[in-house]
């Protein structure tokens, strides 16, 4: 039960994009064609479930074990860092298609707040392993699902009279903002 | 003659960061603590202020030790290098400030991967000397300070009816609590970002005629 | 392989200095922090508890709780850390109790992130301040819109019922856990 909860909450409820303003970067950049969102969203959605294991490990076998909290920022970049590089070498060596459908997203991913932000919440809320999985998965979808939205908004936009200062970064923005908005309405769908 | 390049140079870099490649309105680059932390003008300020620490400290490393770094590893390198410094700044906040820290929360880890900070290590730092990557780095996190500042501001004010916790709006004005919300932040920014464009366009048109 | 060496050389003592500094600094600051978590509990601990002299921690099983006792000697209270879920994360807080755990002697919220100017409110002194003088048996209520007419009910914060309810919740389950135990 709890690990469904985690999951709605980490989609919908606490989208990280719309409400924790986690992988900002990439929802105004990438956002601009529903494919490359879909793809960039899947890659992110990857790297966040894997690194959700492995800096649940580090910080509960490493960090709290040996008792050096204070090593935790540096231990969960360089992880994450490699993490990104094997990632992007692995799919290089065993699928073509994949490779180039994500290729040019992964390097980004490194620097995505989305990664380091899910570490440091996982080990903020002292989730067990599977929930901090889940919580990375539901992370990952929600960030997708805003996206793909953002998305396809901005294809019809295209086609919209919008105000010569606020056109690009400033139109998405206000547009977030709505979209953010509309999000609060899942807020009453878990209650404690 | 090149004393005075350099000197004219040095004001270059500082006041680039506040308009013109200011890294929020023109770069849009750091915008996860700019949107989450600026609920107040405190928060505000505080968060510039440890992102200022930070990317001064890191730009005069990397660009000292830029020579003896092989370029394949330079990026976690500078990784490393912006981490150590953002744990220093948390660990201060938590020792000094209890209640800052606690505000902002998983926002001051976070500024290791603010973009502005590698953007400026990898960029500036690792190609110039000691001197003006510092001069860089103050501008351009100094240019980031006040936009946060300026964001929080607004939110604050409409938000809570207060500036800096000092109370500037009657009673009579009921407090936007939206402003306080994501959607106030994104549209607030928005709007900020609108302003600055049209203000270009201005200055643009005044120069051609 | 030279340049690979070299790579990996150059990488490691990166480490080893950022991992040296910071033990350093943690070293330095570590007291500082100690310090200011102690005095946070102990203003909090003073803070529900009114009127007490000393006080003593004690850990029965997975329960942590303080026992207030006043300049003679006598338990005058308890006072309990309890957490739990709020509307958006972790509300943190102390309650403060009278020995026969009847009736909560104040509350204070340590730790939360509730929605700024709805939910945050649980934090202003008002909120907290209603807390004092209610009655735990059978339970801790809450009303919306009014002054409540009941001595186990406090008022919740206008616009933000889940947040004020997640207060209330925390509070019952750490009084009914805490029954067992004593």
């Amino acid at each position: 039960m709890e690990v469904i909860l985690i999951f709605i909450s980490a989609v919908l409820v606490n989208n990280f994009v719309l409400s924790y303003f986690l992988g900002i970067c990439p929802f105004i950049g990438v956002s601009e064609r529903i494919e490359s969102s879909v793809s960039m969203g899947f890659a992110v959605t990857f790297v966040l479930t894997l690194s959700a294991a492995i800096t649940w490990l580090i910080n509960n076998y490493i960090l709290i074990a040996f008792n050096v909290p204070f090593l935790q920022y540096v231990s969960f970049i360089i992880v994450i860092a490699a993490l990104v590089q094997f990632v992007e070498m692995f799919i290089r060596k065993t699928s073509k298609t994949l490779y180039d459908a994500l290729g040019i997203y992964l390097p980004l991913i490194t620097t995505n707040c989305a990664i380091l932000g899910l570490a440091l919440f996982g080990a903020l809320r002292a989730y067990s392993f599977i929930e901090n999985i889940v919580f990375g998965i539901g992370a990952g979808l929600g960030f997708t699902l805003a996206l793909v939205i953002m998305a396809g908004i901005r294809e019809e936009l295209d086609l919209a009279d919008v105000p010569e200062p606020l056109k690009g970064a400033a139109i998405t923005l206000i547009i977030a903002g709505l979209l953010a908005l509309a999000f609060m309405g899942f807020a009453g769908l878990i209650s404690v | 003659m090149a004393a005075k390049d350099d000197r004219k140079s040095v004001g270059v870099e500082f006041v680039k960061g506040f308009w013109k490649e200011n890294p929020i309105l023109v770069m849009l680059l750091g915008m996860c603590p700019t949107l989450a932390v600026t609920t107040s003008v405190i928060n505000g300020l505080t968060m510039g202020l440890a992102v200022v620490f930070v990317l001064t400290c890191s730009s005069l490393i990397v660009s000292i030790v830029r020579n003896i770094i092989p370029k394949q590893v330079r990026i976690p390198v500078f990784i490393v290098i912006i981490a150590t410094f953002v744990t220093m700044v948390d660990l201060f906040l938590k020792a000094f400030l209890l209640d800052l820290s606690k505000a902002l929360g998983p926002f001051i880890p976070l500024i290791v991967v603010n973009c502005i900070i590698l953007g400026r290590a990898e960029a500036f730092a690792s190609k110039k000397g000691v001197f003006l990557s510092v001069v860089d780095a103050l501008g351009v996190s100094f240019g980031f300070t006040i936009t946060l500042i300026i964001l929080g501001g607004i939110r604050e004010v409409l938000g809570m009816r207060t500036f800096f916790g000092h109370p500037v709006l009657g009673e009579g004005f009921e407090p936007w609590i939206v402003m306080l919300l994501p959607p106030g932040a994104f549209i607030t920014l928005g709007l900020l970002l609108g302003v600055k464009n049209s203000i270009d366009k201005r200055l643009k048109e005044k120069r051609s005629r | 392989m030279n340049r690979r060496l070299k790579m990996l050389l150059i990488m490691t003592l990166f480490a080893c200095i950022s991992g040296g500094v910071l033990s350093l600094v943690y070293l330095i600051s570590a007291p500082l922090i100690e310090a200011n978590m102690l005095e946070e509990e102990r203003r909090s601990i003073l803070n529900v508890v009114p009127g007490i002299d000393s006080y003593e921690e004690r850990i029965e099983g997975e329960m942590k709780y303080f026992e207030c006792k006043d300049a003679s000697g006598f338990v005058v209270g308890y006072a309990l850390p309890a957490k739990g879920n709020g509307y958006q994360g972790v509300i943190k807080l102390m309650v403060g109790l009278t020995p026969d755990l009847s009736e909560i002697t104040g509350i204070s919220i340590l730790e939360q992130v509730e929605t700024p100017g709805l939910g945050g409110r649980i934090s202003e002194q008002v909120f907290q301040d209603q807390f004092q003088g209610i009655k735990t048996e059978p339970a801790v209520g809450y009303v919306k819109n009014q002054a409540p007419d009941k001595d186990t009910d406090i008022q919740a914060v206008t616009g933000a019922t889940i947040s004020s309810r997640s207060v209330v919740t925390i509070i019952n389950r750490n009084i009914v856990k805490f029954r067992e135990i004593l």
